[in-house]
């Protein structure tokens, strides 16, 4: 007897031992603490140079040569044999610093712009903190390092900034497209075999340097929509050209002629922007107020900030605000129908799902909430399609023109899915689920604004739309995505069903009006 | 994770945090009569083949917390409060050889807003105590040298992403500690201890997070490691420990929640407590030992100042 004790003691302590020994060592040898990369950007080469880019359909420019970029200098000018000098000597000395930055660029530089926007807007998502005395005070675009910071990059405010800086970027590189081949001015990594080309190349012709356009258009775009981040912009923005220059891909001049292509544009673009209405997005409080008198005049119950202290809502007027392909007019009958009367069964029964599905959420249900949650202090949903959509232009290998087009389509529908959402939830001033059941609990934040049509159902399918035409391979995963994402939120507590099943089909109806325009761009 | 290193939650929020919190616990009768209670980082051991194990009980609230450096409240959490029920055992497998247990089950509750409360099975932790070195030191008393090591591994899938209400980190830890113990003749003890805790990475269910000032294009978070210094004053009597610590947590990196956002997992937090305890064993029942406690957060930074009650209930006895 006392020997059997003994010896199940003995294996007991031993399996303990084991685990314990088993589980120090495996976690102190397996110290690696590196992250996986899961969108890396190597060095590329566009697979087409998209020679006739210049003859694109133009959105916010008259014509691709509206701003004038004079001749170049000749490839046989002291001038410019003085530069390749100058360049050939900077060569003999290229840092490991300076050689990252190459390849880091050489990754694709609307990519790598879009990186640096979507890190910017995560940055700027975050509400205004409430003062001492309940109040909240508005991000000042004057006072951009102020508490609250400016902006707030809002999921509206950040469709808009994507939007903008995409188009720009597509507005300047097409005009670029336009003037290289007309000047036609080789690289200097082929005009002088003393120079290397130190990142993978295409025969695209260097005058003005793309790089330097988008640098140039980029930082201008930035230091309007994200004041307090201009020295990083500033500083990325000359990296960039740095790079190309050292690359042998761009010669001095190339680059000075690319970044005032860029900020000419980007002037341009910007007036667009500036009187486009989101100024007067925040509205006041007589306009809050009236939204949810008619609201209640509508026999309905309005909307309720279940902040506490309560919150103004989001933007109640970005309605208004200008579209890139919808008229007015459009936006009035691409609107959905009004939500169920919070009276009514049908409401009755999607409250009940959803109070349903958060108190028994299964571990899937809340991966899913929490993979499309992209809530404040993230890039926000018009990001997160941004991020998928970078692993497809990257694969592709698209010329940094089209990559620009491709970003262009996939962020104006996005803008105007967001003008169209926030009009119709502003329209129908519905609650949230957790407001007309305060036993509802959610797994993600709640956002501050009407329910009814869901957002992130309205920019998923906008942008699965697009993506779909861009890259028609994928469309079906893209549309499971979209679906997935608009599920997202009533696993997250925040949605009714059918915020999301007509918010989805409001998206697609958005996207046919940047469909009309991208079918008829002359893209091939 | 006893491997007290973890105290740092959201405000102690954090399990991982209130595991340690529950540390203790485990005592020593048996058979022989002495009431002690044995930690991850004390210097109390079990005789050869005694057991002591129970369960042990922690509520800690916070209503005010650190946002980086900046102490605020929050009315759309209101008080938080996380509740752990830990199992809790400990094993001589020689006298100066322990081998160590805990698995906590934790749930945390907002009292305002919103905000789901999460609940689940926490991480396990397994170590070893080693007596090292026991020599006398002054007339008064004797000194242990006493190294731990620990490892603590999540067990189930609760969520590393909804800080505040988040149970744990899900990291995977190692723990080293050593300590260095006076006791003295008439009853008077002193622990000071230093422990390193390394930290696995953490997999959330999203492409990209910000935190530290950038945009990380990845589902994997890199976890800082953390260390932490305790200074324990007790009094010890055959049926009776009052020890009072001061415990000092840092994470060696990481970021400060941003103004008006949420905690995230790998966020510096750091906190320095006070914790008050007693242990009893009951005269009658020398096998059967109660503990109660109390802490409090002297000052923390990405961390609740939370306010924390114990009250556990231990058996012993020789296998």
């Amino acid at each position: 007897m006392r020997i059997t004790t003994r010896r199940l003691h003995c294996a007991w302590m031993r399996g303990l031992m084991g685990v314990a020994v088993l589980a120090s060592a495996t976690l102190l040898t397996s110290c690696d603490k590196s992250i996986t990369d899961l969108e890396p950007l190597p060095p590329m080469a566009a697979a087409t140079v998209d020679a006739g880019a210049g003859n694109w359909a133009m959105i916010v420019l008259s014509s691709p040569s509206q701003i004038a970029v004079a001749a170049p200098t000749a490839t046989t000018s002291d001038a410019y044999k003085a530069e390749l000098a100058a360049l050939r000597s900077a060569q003999t000395s290229v840092t490991s610093g300076q050689r990252a930055k190459i390849d880091y660029w050489a990754g694709g530089g609307v990519l790598r712009w879009n990186q640096i926007v979507r890190g910017l807007v995560a940055r700027f998502n975050l509400p205004p903190a409430p003062r001492a005395d309940g109040s909240y005070v508005f991000p000042d675009a004057s006072n951009p390092f102020g508490d609250p910071a400016f902006p707030f990059a809002t999921p509206p405010y950040s469709a808009r900034a994507y939007s903008y800086i995409a188009v720009a970027q597509y507005e300047a590189l097409k005009a670029a497209w336009y003037y290289k081949y007309q000047y036609n001015r080789p690289a200097p990594w082929k005009n002088d075999t003393g120079i290397r080309a130190l990142a993978p190349t295409t025969d695209l012709p260097s005058y003005p340097s793309e790089d330097a356009v988008l640098s140039g258009v980029t930082v201008a775009m930035l230091q309007a929509l994200f004041p307090a981040a201009v020295e990083e912009a500033t500083k990325r923005g000359a990296e960039q050209r740095d790079a190309a220059l050292l690359s042998g891909r761009a010669s001095s001049s190339d680059i000075a002629a690319g970044v005032a292509l860029g900020r000419a544009v980007a002037t341009l673009v910007l007036a667009r922007m500036t009187t486009d209405g989101t100024g007067n997005a925040i509205g006041t409080p007589a306009i809050w107020a009236a939204l949810a008198d008619s609201a209640r005049a509508n026999g309905e119950t309005p909307w309720l900030s279940l902040e506490t202290p309560t919150r103004p809502p989001m933007l109640p007027l970005f309605g208004n605000v200008r579209t890139w392909s919808m008229t007015s007019a459009e936006l009035v009958t691409a609107r959905p129908v009004a939500p169920y009367p919070v009276a009514s069964a049908a409401m009755k029964s999607d409250l009940a799902e959803v109070r349903r599905t958060t108190e028994k959420l299964t571990t899937a249900q809340r991966s899913i909430a929490q993979k499309w949650n992209d809530g404040a202090g993230t890039y926000t949903p018009p990001g997160h399609w941004n991020d998928i959509a970078t692993d497809f232009i990257r694969d592709a290998q698209y010329s940094e023109v089209r990559a620009a087009r491709a970003f262009a389509l996939l962020n104006m529908a996005m803008h105007d899915a967001s003008v169209a959402c926030w009009e119709a939830k502003y329209k129908y001033f519905n609650p949230r689920p957790s407001q007309l059941d305060p036993a509802i609990r959610t797994d993600i934040g709640l956002p501050n604004f009407p329910a009814y049509p869901s957002g992130h159902s309205t920019f998923s399918a906008a942008a699965a739309d697009v993506l779909g035409y861009l890259f028609p391979a994928s469309a079906e995963s893209f549309r499971t995505m979209s679906e997935e994402a608009g599920l997202s939120r009533l696993y997250g507590g925040i949605h009714f069903r059918n915020d999301i099943t007509e918010g989805k089909s409001h998206g697609n109806r958005v996207a046919a009006f940047t469909l009309r325009f991208a079918r008829r761009d002359g893209a091939p | 994770m006893g491997s007290a290193g973890r105290r740092n939650g959201f405000a102690g929020v954090t399990a991982e945090h209130l595991t340690a919190g529950a540390r203790a616990l485990v005592l020593v009768a048996g058979l022989v009569g002495s009431a002690q209670a044995q930690s991850f980082d004390d210097a109390i051991f079990m005789d050869r083949r005694v057991l002591c194990a129970g369960l042990v009980y922690t509520r800690e609230q916070w209503s005010e917390y650190w946002e980086g450096t900046l102490k605020r409240n929050n009315a759309n959490i209101g008080t938080l409060t996380m509740q752990q029920s830990a199992v809790m055992g400990a094993y001589g497998i020689s006298k100066r050889l322990n081998l160590l247990a805990s698995l906590p089950y934790v749930s945390s509750r907002a009292s305002q807003g919103v905000l789901q409360g999460q609940r689940g099975s926490q991480d396990l932790t397994l170590g070893f105590k080693y007596d090292a070195l026991t020599t006398p030191f002054t007339s008064a008393g004797v000194l242990h040298v006493i190294g731990v090591a620990s490892a603590s591994l999540p067990t189930s899938d609760y969520t590393p992403d909804f800080y505040p209400m988040s149970i744990g980190s899900q990291s995977r830890r190692a723990t080293a500690r050593g300590l260095l113990s006076w006791q003295g003749h008439a009853g008077m003890y002193v622990n000071a201890s230093a422990a390193y805790t390394r930290r696995g990475n953490v997999t959330l269910n999203r492409p990209a997070y910000f935190t530290d000032g950038q945009l990380y294009m990845s589902n994997e978070v890199r976890m800082p490691d953390t260390r932490d210094m305790m200074l324990t004053i007790g009094y010890q009597r055959p049926n009776l420990v009052v020890p009072i610590t001061l415990t000092q947590q840092r994470t060696l990196g990481g970021g400060d929640i941003r103004r008006q956002d949420m905690p995230f997992v790998s966020n510096r937090m750091n906190v320095t407590r006070l914790e008050g305890r007693v242990q009893y064993t009951l005269p009658k029942l020398p096998g059967v030992i109660v503990h109660a406690g109390a802490s409090r957060v002297l000052a923390g930074r990405n961390v609740g100042q939370s306010t924390g009650g114990m009250i556990g209930l231990l058996l012993a006895g020789k296998l």
